[in-house]
């Protein structure tokens, strides 16, 4: 099977249960928006598949092959980190040969193109350049690499608004070109829902929700009136969410959009991404309260 | 196999620059000893004796950092933890074989040229150019090892358990030396000293056996080499 499949994955640190029974699967050619509030689990997970952490629990495989510790793998699987793991004293064209000499896939033309684009300057050591910089360093490298599967870990951390602008076209661009599979974690969700195809929401540790981004912006309204009128349409219905503003009452509601009641003053609205995944958590938090 | 060589070349090639610069400084400061000594006294003599010491203690601190440093950038380009132990140990290996072979060359030349004394050649005298960088890179090798695997105690156990393994080996060091003192029996002492001297190649006839010592260190470097291997397997990105 062409995927990542992550079958029962557990991770504990000390009291922490990072990621309890963990079972999902990135399909091959799809892009997906990994997306989770700060200790979901997101990172850990990301971290299991890249091979940097071991699962306590559970297995990871890619195209059928184990990914644990597994060298068969290399060339398949690619991850952009958040965190700094080149060595800082290298240049940027240096990391650009490393790499190239790594992976057989790595296109280091263009690479130096894209780092003209971005006004990357290559001669520069890492650690000389700007946290945003690092993060475009990063992301061209991941850009030029055409594995099968890359996964983007916070990817336009410290990024301008031009700049990450321009990572969602190359991205774009980049899988016109030749299909394969991006998994990007982000918190900058309403910037994403325009390229994501699949949305896989990850809270305390547990996959909450995995669905396309168009069935559940379709699922996905919020119906706003009376408290009295609200509360009697959201009866039997999946309220993800209520905010109450003085005598207005607002219900965020995950299901097929019935007809409002005849001469009723409810106002029905459609939902955006973010506010989606805001209730979606706000509510898997209550109920863990 | 190529990208293990493409490993090995990283962990090799990125230590250019500070070994040159090491010998750079090392070098530097010997001939600044050796300026003032002939401008006080008018001769001509080495600036300092034994500088395969200070190579070793630079091979120590690149093993420790070979840990911080490299470890993460080649988890970073998808390696496994064999991969990346077998490209260090391989990197271990050739870095000190090339430092072992610039300390025997010129140590060789500035005691036959300036009276400089190399540490093998206190040790085991200057006959033996070829053994000096066998025994030499051994040493080199064996320190990096150690202080690799010191660097993956110290990131699996934390700082102040480290600190407190420190302290216990300490003791335990200072334990042995009381029970040689007051404990064992002088026959059984002066065996261990006896046999410690063998496996360094001081034999009790008054000769000298290369081999030992490079089988001793071998098998020292294997010990703290499969300590590191069985380490690094669960090291986990911190």
């Amino acid at each position: 099977m062409e995927a990542i499949q992550i079958k029962g994955v557990t991770k504990r640190y000390k009291d922490v249960l990072a990621l309890d029974n963990v079972s999902l699967t990135f399909e091959f050619g799809k892009i997906y928006g990994f997306l989770g509030r700060n200790g979901a689990g997101k990172s850990t997970l990301i971290n299991i598949i890249a091979n940097r952490v071991f699962a306590d629990g559970g297995e990871v495989l890619i195209d059928g092959i184990p990914a644990n510790e597994n060298m068969a793998v290399h060339d398949k699987i690619f991850c952009m980190s958040e965190a700094d793991l080149y060595d800082r004293d290298l240049k940027v064209i240096e990391h650009y040969k490393w790499t190239k000499r790594f992976y057989s896939d790595f296109d280091m033309n263009k690479a130096l193109a894209l780092s003209e684009k971005y006004d990357l300057d290559v001669n520069k050591r890492f650690r000389a350049l700007s946290k945003g910089y690092q993060s475009i360093f990063k992301l061209i490298i991941a850009l030029s690499l055409t594995v099968p599967y890359v996964i983007f870990d916070e990817p336009v951390l410290g990024l301008d608004a031009n700049h990450r602008e321009l990572f969602y076209s190359l991205l774009l661009k980049e899988f016109e070109e030749g299909e394969r599979t991006f998994i990007i974690a982000t918190h900058l969700i309403e910037e994403l829902s325009n390229i994501i195809e699949e949305v896989v929401l990850i809270d305390k540790g547990k996959v909450v929700l995995q669905e396309s981004v168009e069935n559940l912006l379709e699922k996905g309204y919020s119906i706003s009136g009376s408290a009295a009128e609200v509360e009697n349409y959201c009866a039997g219905r999946n309220v993800i969410g209520i905010e109450e503003l003085g005598g207005l009452k607002i219900a965020y509601i995950m299901g097929e959009k019935t007809a409002l009641p005849k001469d009723s003053s409810l106002q029905i609205s459609a939902m955006n991404l973010q506010k989606l995944f805001v209730k979606i958590t706000e509510k898997g938090g209550e109920e863990n309260e | 196999m190529n990208k293990l060589k493409s490993a090995v070349f990283y962990g090799c090639l990125t230590k250019i620059r500070p070994l040159v610069i090491f010998y750079l400084v090392e070098y530097s400061i010997s001939v600044l000893i050796m300026a003032i000594v002939v401008l006080c006294t008018g001769k001509l003599e080495a600036g300092s004796n034994g500088l395969e010491v200070a190579s070793a203690v630079f091979l120590s601190v690149m093993g420790a950092l070979s840990f911080r440093e490299d470890f993460k950038a080649f988890l970073q380009n998808g390696f496994t933890r064999r991969y990346i132990f077998l490209s260090t140990f391989c990197s271990f290996l050739l870095v000190s074989a090339s430092m072992a072979l610039i300390d025997t060359l010129l140590g060789n030349l500035l005691h036959h040229s300036i009276n400089y004394f190399t540490f093998f050649g206190m040790l085991y005298g200057y006959g033996n150019m070829l053994f000096n960088w066998l025994w030499l890179t051994l040493v080199y090798a064996t320190f990096c090892s150690i202080f690799y695997l010191a660097a993956l105690v110290v990131n699996k156990v934390g700082r102040i358990t480290a600190l407190l393994i420190g302290v216990g080996i300490a003791g335990v060091i200072l334990l042995i030396a009381a029970l040689f003192r007051f404990v064992l029996s002088s026959e059984l002492v002066s065996r261990i000293g006896r046999f410690a001297l063998n496996a360094f190649g001081f034999m009790n006839d008054g000769t000298v056996n290369f081999i030992f010592p490079v089988l001793t260190f071998i098998v020292i470097g294997a010990v703290f080499g499969l300590g590191s291997y069985a380490l690094i397997r669960r090291t986990e990105l911190k």
